[in-house]
């Protein structure tokens, strides 16, 4: 008797599963980066990430009779890219005396070293209000939390200054409309990276956009790091500081030896 | 061709620090100065993090002295005792100058007390040089000389502590070296300067010391200072770039050596003249920099272990 149940269980899951997959559209979407590390060389002066993918529509084996694709209706592409999300301190200069200096400071919880949303066409046209506050992708969405109770002007002020020192740097951008899509099918966006891009894992979102839905999500990871003599410097100068200050004066006096050894060598 | 700098993490021409440390090495080496002074402005205002330039500078400075001082030493040109009681001193400066960088550093300030410190000191010694040279050119044309012999009993003879110094043939008070060394130990915390443009005056007019030992035994202090430095700034904020220092030396052993030449044919009060002139220069840019409104009041930092 058991056994009957269960078999009877299954068969009506299947039944269940096929109605289903028929009477939904279920686009599928593939996406890659045209690199998943970032590797930081001395000679790195910034670099451009090509994320790329392709949307797969569904169309049903029985003969195409449910096939739904709303001809008229375009996809839309959203792309996300975030670095690790660290506190960060923000500094406010102020007149004191006929100097400007830092006053206030406010430190930021938790918030992106980086972060570039690129879009196929406006967001406000891609997405309707509601999931537009869901998503959260805009820069002006971006969470941003003090440590500290501040006014709601300050708040403001603070928030505003911080996204646009970000964006100064080349570290936050928006872009939108920058992605083409090519026959409904192939996408193709493209973020550059500033040379002081932050080190770590960054995050890499596509979400695809129908009729003002996100109607699918991929994730994919990317890893910046600094290699070679960058990387052995900058790990040498923060896990051993010491150390790197000792050899850092050897080498110098080494050099500088070796510039007066050379000088003489030549005048003579 | 753009390099990548570990530690000051920015990405820059190479040319142009080669450019740069020739440039102060072409200066330094027509007047015979360290050239840490012009240097560090000239890193900041090309966009090197403020207490990068310093830390990284000190290191540099530490590279750019030390063949001189082993070229005076072998020449019998340092006063090894003295230079030791400079070097006391310019440790225990160095260490209460980086201890203020490392606090300055934590609460946004350091940046503010770099340019402040500079338009004061090259302001005051640009000044002094400047006036000091057209006293002597006018009192060239007058045909006057300038009075020679030892210079008169003064409150540098009543201090106490005395101790004897063979090779410069003195006999003063340890204080004061230990106060000089100790202050351009903080300079040299601070500023990222050997401290060469104090500590020369200081020993020739100060101290009273022989001329030909001075500049050796200043170079003898200079190296072991801005080594201490360069450890303190190392272990405190993780701000000495090597790779920027050496890009800055290579340059600046090129520069100095056509600077040298140079300088033979030029006069002693016109390049003076002239020096004064580069200092107070450098000295207005960062003051107008200090008062003009910045273009954008925020900015934005990665939070360091200490708050």
């Amino acid at each position: 008797m058991r056994v009957l149940s269960h078999i009877t269980r299954l068969l009506i899951s299947c039944i269940c599963g096929l109605a289903f997959t028929q009477q939904v559209l279920a686009e599928r979407m593939v996406t890659d980066l045209s690199s998943h590390v970032i590797e930081i060389t001395s000679k790195f002066s910034g670099t451009e990430l090509l994320i790329f993918g392709a949307i797969e529509r569904a169309i049903t084996k029985s003969g195409g009779g449910q096939n739904i694709v709303v001809e008229g209706i375009d996809y839309d592409i959203i792309v996300v890219v975030q670095s690790e999300r660290n506190d960060m301190i923000i500094r406010r200069k102020e007149m004191i005396g006929p100097i400007w200096a830092n006053k206030g400071h406010k430190t930021l919880k938790s918030v992106q070293g980086y972060y570039a949303v690129t879009t196929t066409r406006p967001l406000d046209q891609i997405l309707s209000r509601e999931q537009s506050k869901l998503l959260g992708a805009a820069i002006d969405q971006i969470k941003i939390n003090f440590d500290e109770p501040v006014s709601e002007i300050e708040e403001r002020a603070y928030r505003e200054g911080f996204i646009r020192n970000m964006k100064a740097k080349k570290l936050y951008s928006q872009q939108e409309g920058t992605i083409s899509v090519l026959d409904d099918i192939l996408f193709r966006a493209i973020l550059a990276f500033p040379a002081n891009m932050p080190v770590g894992n960054y995050q890499v979102d596509v979400h695809l956009v129908r009729d003002g839905e996100v109607i699918l999500s991929e994730q994919s990871s990317l890893e910046v790091g600094k290699i070679g003599l960058e990387r052995i410097i900058y790990s040498f100068a923060h896990d051993h500081p010491a150390f790197y200050g000792i050899v850092a004066i050897i080498v110098a006096l080494f050099a500088g030896w070796l510039g007066g050894f050379l000088t003489n060598r030549m005048g003579k | 061709m753009q390099i990548y700098l570990p530690i000051a993490e920015m990405s820059i021409n190479i040319f142009l620090l080669l450019l740069m440390g020739g440039g102060v090495g072409f200066l330094s080496g027509m007047f015979g100065v360290g050239g840490g002074f012009l240097m560090t402005p000239l890193l900041i205002f090309v966009g090197i993090p403020p207490a990068v330039a310093v830390a990284t500078e000190a290191n540099q400075i530490t590279a750019a002295s030390v063949s001189g001082a082993l070229a005076h030493g072998r020449r019998g040109g340092i006063d090894y005792k003295m230079g030791f009681v400079l070097i006391i001193g310019g440790a225990v400066g160095s260490y209460f100058g980086s201890m203020l960088f490392t606090i300055l550093k934590a609460t946004g300030q350091v940046d503010l007390m770099i340019s402040l410190a500079y338009v004061l000191f090259l302001g005051a010694i640009g000044g002094m040089m400047f006036v000091e040279s057209v006293r002597s050119i006018l009192r060239n044309r007058r045909g006057d000389n300038p009075p020679v012999g030892r210079r008169p009993r003064t409150w540098v003879d009543a201090l106490p502590l005395k101790m004897r110094f063979r090779a410069s043939k003195m006999y003063v008070s340890v204080l004061l070296p230990l106060a000089i060394g100790g202050l351009v130990g903080v300079l040299a915390a601070i500023m990222g300067v050997g401290g060469g443009f104090i500590m020369v005056p200081a020993m020739i007019y100060l101290l009273n010391m022989p001329i030909k030992v001075v500049i050796g035994t200043s170079l003898f202090q200079i190296t072991f200072v801005t080594a201490a430095v360069t450890f303190l700034h190392s272990v405190n904020t993780q701000t000495v770039d090597v790779m920027l220092a050496l890009i800055l030396l290579i340059g600046a052993v090129i520069g100095a050596q056509i600077g040298a030449r140079f300088g033979i044919k030029l006069k002693g009060e016109q390049l003076r003249i002239l020096l004064a002139i580069l200092v107070l220069a450098v000295c207005g840019k960062m003051a107008v920099d200090l008062v003009s409104m910045p273009d954008e009041i925020y900015s934005v930092s990665q939070t360091g272990k200490i708050h």
